[in-house]
């Protein structure tokens, strides 16, 4: 997964829930080094009851944000629409260099 | 490579050898020692002596191989004891058995030198605990977090949940340890309901996962393990002023991706806030105990006196009622008395 261009992650879900799966392991799937990089990640657990659905934001360098319902979207489903953009940006930066 | 068949075993085969000479064939009455001795690796060229039956374990009865014989084509495993497969599900179950506080925390790609960092704060802070009155060892040395294996960790709270060894033992079963063929028979026979401990962590334990153990029900510990791993208002992480090592960057990166999602208390599964509820009452189980007896002290205090308030101004009024009656009882045989005296 390219976190390069990413600027913030909000992840929020209730770890109680089985479809909390993709936005837990969205987690797992950052590099050790993606706060120090400058990546604010803030995570938002829910209480055990609440049935609020699991959601992910990330907001890139250029402004954009995505905002994912993790309920439907698995783990490779998420980190593709991530990258997706992701990729879009790094084509660009090479292209400014 | 080690030898497969242990002295007992070959003694058993050639007591079974000995028996088969004499049953099977008077004739052949050639010592049987040096077959014996080409018996040792391969107990399948017992079928020398009749060449046209195939002697297998299931075939002869008294010929049956040990429990504990290992097959050639599947030697002793070379892996670390410790982090063979077996080996960790026997430490899990016996972890599940033993341990009635286990916090759940996500770790998110911690490097080592976050976990040392993380470990070393858990430990320092542990430390500060002193033992408290009526424990028996100083738990503080005891709890430690440590990182899970999810899908064995999985199997083998299905197997302390699921399986009853004793019950396993009584159906005529050789082995009934967490192992055997009779504990997996369980579990995946099992029929899972939802309210079952297994069903309520399952959705929890997902991705990498984390483990700290208290091996007791002691606030006290879980308190300072919370304000260590998972500060909030109610457990303030300790000052820079008094604990510098606290905020140093590897301890806080590590604790930015360390993150408590729930918890198993005496059996029960609990949430963050569950966790944090347990970790707020003060002194203890003790505390709780005198609380309990108090309330049900008071309890008992107050039936008794509701049972007696009726009974007491019952005999009260009655007691009353009887002076009044003895009173004028007494004036009438103090009058009669008079009366008789005047008669007499």
């Amino acid at each position: 997964m390219i976190t390069k261009y990413m600027t913030e992650i909000a992840v929020k879900f209730n770890p109680f829930s089985p479809r909390a799966r993709s936005a837990r392991l969205f987690l797992s799937y950052l590099p050790p080094t993606v706060r120090a990089d400058g990546t604010a990640i803030s995570t938002t657990l829910l209480p055990r009851t609440s049935t609020e659905p699991a959601s992910l934001l990330v907001k890139f360098k250029d402004g954009k944000e995505m905002n994912l319902n993790c309920e439907e979207i698995g783990i490779k489903g998420l980190i593709e629409e991530v990258d997706r953009h992701s990729r879009a940006l790094h084509k660009q930066a090479n292209l400014n260099e | 490579m080690p030898p497969r068949i242990g002295s007992s075993t070959s003694s058993s085969l050639r007591a079974a050898a000995r028996g088969l000479s004499t049953k099977t064939s008077p004739a052949l009455t050639t010592p049987f020692v040096p077959v014996v001795s080409t018996l040792n690796t391969r107990p399948q060229t017992l079928s020398t002596q009749s060449p046209r039956t195939y002697a297998t374990a299931s075939s002869i009865g008294s010929l049956k191989l040990p429990d504990d014989y290992v097959p050639p084509t599947q030697p002793p495993s070379a892996r670390r004891p410790e982090k063979r497969k077996s080996q960790l599900l026997r430490t899990y179950t016996s972890l599940l058995r033993s341990t009635p506080v286990i916090l759940f925390f996500q770790h998110n790609n911690l490097t080592t030198q976050e976990w040392i960092a993380v470990r070393r704060e858990l430990t320092v802070k542990m430390r500060e605990i002193p033992q408290g009155p009526n424990d028996l060892v100083n738990y503080s040395d005891f709890v430690n977090i440590s990182v899970l294996t999810t899908r064995l960790f999985l199997h083998a709270l299905k197997v302390t949940e699921f399986y009853d060894p004793v019950a396993a033992k009584n159906k005529g079963e050789r082995w009934t340890h967490d192992l055997s063929k009779a504990a997996l028979e369980a579990v995946t026979e099992a029929k899972i309901e939802e309210e079952s401990t297994y069903a309520q962590l399952q959705p929890l334990l997902v991705g990498p996962m984390a483990a700290l153990t208290i091996p007791a029900v002691s606030p006290v510990h879980l308190a300072a393990a919370l304000s260590i791993l998972s500060p909030s208002p109610a457990f303030p992480a300790p000052r820079r002023k008094k604990r510098m090592a606290y905020h140093d960057p590897d301890v806080q990166a590590g604790l930015a991706k360390l993150m408590l999602v729930g918890g198993r208390v005496e059996g029960k599964v609990m949430d963050t806030d569950g966790v944090k509820w347990v970790g707020n009452i003060e002194g203890g189980v003790d505390s709780l105990r005198a609380q309990l007896v108090h309330v049900l002290q008071s309890a008992g205090m107050g039936l008794t006196n509701a049972l007696e308030t009726p009974g007491k101004s019952l005999w009260l009024s009655m007691e009353s009622h009887r002076s009044v009656l003895e009173e004028a009882a007494g004036g009438g045989k103090k009058a009669e008395g008079e009366g008789e005296e005047k008669k007499v």
